[in-house]
């Protein structure tokens, strides 16, 4: 017996709908095509206004920007994804480049080691995130502000606020070659995103974590185990931040403790304008990927554009706004039920 | 215990004409006409879903009523609110406790008003507001030092914050008080002060609304005891009229039981055996269950029904006794190694405790089976829809596609696709925590239908519900629990409405209960649901 063959009349699809409200309706449905649909116009506007926007020299800047905050978003809506929140990415990245370089040029620590170092402590980091939201209960906004805080503060205890030079070659290897045209660090955002969307969307960890914050108690009466789930969304996203924090320093060829400021804000911002519903349990790789594109397009837009840099920062606020409210719209629009 | 007082001709506090509410098709309450005279304690019983929620509903504001005419004193009631319903003197103190558990004691039973005595226009006079409210508590009979004024509530137990709420509700001076089960989280003494205080505002002219579900402690309390079925008023007795055995009558209407004929298995292997077990609120239960057996759990509310079910499945920890699945020993330490075991939960609450509501029916139905159907932890999207569209139509869900929000299906139809996903784990248990509530009737039949192929597949199905015909319609034996402890287990043949109500609420002792009230709490909200008889 096919589903088909057990319509009742009430339930039936809707019939004689043109093909284009169909297809405008399953547009709005999907929250990523608005998405990357926004990301072209946004490029072609733009770029048809500012010679220079289009030009590769320019794309690659854009690429390099991706692999910070980008790659952020993606850990950011892993955690958003089980109903949480990680406000220490931006400082924890900011961290991971300071102990990254101080285990190198302080402690004498060959390159690799001291990568594979910082990205253990990040990863330590990630589990006591986990261990507290989960089995202290402690909300994770409050989790991951004090750890927001500490790895601001590390960040300025351990270099005394001046940046720390003279660190291995390989770090700039990483950051500032090319594969092709194509500039390293952006394909470390693709490969991020690449292995994000299959973890979430092929492997059954991925689906349970959108269980659990779909509907946490639901994930755990179906015997989902919603503590390791959440906790490995935390344990990814400080990885992930360590990550960034490595490729940063690499392509500033210096350790500064005022890097990762803030962009913890501009990942959340990605993800909930690729989708991700700040409730947890909604939002797909595709689209969270746009939202990050999205975003940096529109950054780097406005300088191209020569929009004054107060303004700039204006401009943001009024396309996330945008990014919420056609959210809430669109949530109205086909009832979408929350808890 | 005191003579009835209760003649017509006299005053009236409140009059009911033509009251009547709707949940979709389903009529909850219908009253042609009810007056409420002053001085009187008046007793409401009636079964689960009978309309008592509903009548306190109407009468405090809280159910806006669909037509009828409703005074209080000759006064019209706005209908559908609790601010119209206050003015006109009517409090209800309900099992829901809505203090604010983070203000103190003296703040919550002055919420809503200043002080009389304070002269202070804007500031808050603290002296005031402490002594007010400690007269408050002294006025019903609770002294300074048992409950401290500055204490916050939330740190309180359960009898104290019901206590509290009495005493809110007693210092708005009410002329119609109604009591919704006030006695079921206090102790005797308490209890017994509660009463006390009942029988004190009829002394003054006012008049008592008292819910309960122990029959002794109505009778005793009142001058006039009315019974509820199916939203109408069947009974209207004068105390020395409501034995026991009458009450329990009309409440089940005297219909006989009905059960279907069906092979009842008893050569067959025992599944789950419960061995003195405990948990809070509940036990000790003992009983066995055997394969292809269907065990129904009864009670009143707040008897431990949804605790036995969850415990089972290790969503609540036991704290004693021993439970064996087909002979070896269980101990789950949350709802996975019940799973591992072989045990299928479906919860009471669909929309909270099962589906999540925006997502596709897809993944809500292959959420239990995720892991199984991948391969070395990859998940192929056509496998998981192949499954998806096997489950769903394995237990007839009908839909468009099943990529389909689940949320967007009739409520029969999620509760199809949720039997669906517990039976494609292949348990050898299902545990069952009303399984149709909020489902019509045809729903209903088809979801019957399911647990007879359950069992007949070899499962074992322990099922709680609070409908009574339900129970008695597809179970081979009923076990019914008081104040969480097993009180007896009775065979389909003797199986009665009256029997079950009789072990259910009859004239046990009365036992403390566990602090914990979130079950009935819980249970409270999904009576109302029940009264729906359709999902919301």
């Amino acid at each position: 017996m096919t589903a088909q063959s057990t319509l009742t009349p009430e339930e039936a699809p809707p019939r004689g709908q043109p093909a284009a409200a169909r297809l405008l309706r399953k547009l709005a449905e999907s929250p990523s095509a608005g998405v990357v649909i926004a990301c072209v116009l946004v490029f072609t506007i733009i770029g048809a206004n500012a010679p220079t926007y289009t030009s590769a020299g320019n794309l690659q800047v854009m690429g390099r920007d991706l692999a910070q905050v980008g790659i952020l978003a993606v850990g950011e809506s892993l955690v958003i994804l089980t109903g949480g929140i990680d406000l220490s990415v931006g400082a924890l990245a900011g961290l991971a480049g300071i102990l990254t370089a101080w285990f190198n040029v302080n402690q004498g620590m060959p390159a690799p080691l001291a990568i594979v170092l910082t990205l253990a402590i990040c990863a330590a980091v990630g589990l006591w995130h986990g261990f507290m939201v989960t089995r202290l209960n402690v909300p994770p906004f409050m989790t991951t502000l004090v750890t927001y805080t500490i790895a601001q503060g590390m960040s300025l205890a351990i270099t005394t606020g001046t940046p720390i030079n003279g660190i291995d070659p390989l770090f700039s290897n990483l950051s500032q070659y090319y594969i092709g045209r194509v500039p390293v660090p952006a394909l470390f955002f693709l490969g991020v995103v690449v292995i994000a969307w299959f973890a979430l969307e092929r492997t059954y960890v991925g689906r349970q974590i959108y269980a659990v914050g779909g509907n946490k108690e639901a994930a755990r009466l179906a015997g989902i185990p919603v503590v390791r789930r959440v906790t490995t969304s935390y344990v990814a996203s400080a990885v992930l931040a360590g990550v960034v924090g490595v490729l940063v320093i690499g392509r500033m060829n210096v350790a500064d403790p005022s890097v990762g400021i803030g962009w913890e804000l501009s990942a959340i911002a990605a993800a909930v304008v690729g989708g991700v519903s700040l409730f947890g349990g909604e939002g797909r790789m595709v689209g969270i990927a746009a939202g990050a594109i999205l975003l940096e397009f529109i950054a780097n837009g406005l300088l191209a554009l020569k929009v004054n840099a107060y303004d700039q920062t204006i401009v943001q606020g009024v396309v996330l706004l945008a990014a919420v409210l056609l959210d809430s719209l669109r949530a109205r629009f086909f009832g979408r039920t929350r808890r | 215990m005191t003579a009835p007082e209760g003649t017509p001709g006299r005053a009236v506090t409140a009059r009911l004409r033509g009251v009547h509410k709707s949940y979709g098709p389903v009529r909850v309450l219908d009253l042609p006409e009810l007056d409420l005279y002053a001085g009187q304690v008046v007793g409401v019983v009636g079964e689960n879903g009978a309309g008592k929620s509903t009548l306190m509903g109407t009468l405090s504001g809280a159910v806006r009523r669909d037509g009828g005419e409703i005074q209080i004193d000759d006064k019209h009631l706005v209908p559908g609110s609790t601010e119209a319903a206050a003015a006109l003197g009517v409090a209800m103190v309900s099992q829901e406790f809505p203090l604010v558990g983070q203000l103190s004691v003296a703040e919550n039973l002055l919420l809503g008003r200043r002080p009389r005595s304070s002269r202070r226009r804007f500031l808050v006079d603290r002296a005031a507001l402490r002594r007010e409210a400690a007269e408050m508590l002294a006025e019903i009979g609770l002294a300074p030092s048992a409950i401290p004024v500055g204490r916050q509530v939330r740190t309180l137990p359960v009898p104290t914050r019901q206590m509290i709420e009495i005493a809110k509700a007693w210092g708005r001076r009410p002329r119609l008080l109604i009591l919704d089960e006030p006695t079921s989280s206090l102790g005797p003494v308490e209890g017994a002060e509660v009463l006390r205080l009942a029988r004190e505002l009829a002394a003054r002219g006012g008049t008592v609304l008292f819910i309960g579900h122990r029959l002794d402690e109505v009778r005793e309390v009142s001058d006039r005891v009315l019974v509820l079925r199916n939203g109408r008023l069947v009974a209207d007795l004068e105390p020395e009229q409501a034995t026991e055995e009458r009450l329990i009558r009309e409440m089940v209407g005297g219909e006989v039981a009905h059960s279907r004929p069906k092979e009842e298995p008893t050569d067959t292997e025992v599944l789950l055996s419960l061995r003195g077990l405990t948990a809070d609120g509940l036990g000790p239960v003992d009983l066995d269950l055997r394969a292809g057996e269907i065990v129904g759990v009864a009670g009143l509310m707040g008897s431990g029904r949804s605790r036995l079910i969850h415990t089972v499945a290790g969503a609540q920890p036991a704290t004693g006794g021993t439970m064996t699945i087909a002979g070896s020993p269980y101990t789950p330490h949350n709802p996975g190694d019940g799973a591992a075991a072989g045990i299928a939960m479906i919860p009471e609450d669909r929309k909270e405790q099962s589906l999540v509501l925006f997502a596709p029916i897809r993944a809500n139905v292959t959420l239990s089976i995720l892991r199984r159907i991948s391969t070395r932890g990859l998940l192929g999207p056509r496998r998981e829809r192949a499954e998806a569209e096997r489950i769903t139509s394995s237990v007839n869900v009908r839909m468009r596609s099943v990529e389909q929000p689940i949320g967007a299906l009739s409520g029969g139809n999620q509760q199809r696709a949720i039997f669906g996903r517990a039976f494609a784990t292949e348990p050898r248990l299902l545990l069952l925590d009303e399984p149709t509530r909020g489902v019509d009737v045809g729903a209903k039949a088809e979801i019957y239908e399911l647990i007879d192929r359950a069992a007949e597949r070899g499962m074992a199905v322990l099922v709680a519900s609070s409908e009574l015909e339900e129970l008695l319609w597809i179970c081979h034996r009923i076990a019914v629990l008081n104040h969480g402890r097993l009180a007896t287990v009775i065979d389909r043949a003797q199986a009665t409405k009256e029997r079950i109500m009789t072990a259910a609420a009859g004239t046990a002792p009365l036992v403390p209960m566990a602090e914990d009230t979130s079950e009935s709490v819980a249970e409270v909200v999904s009576e109302d649901v029940s009264e729906d008889g359709v999902a919301p």
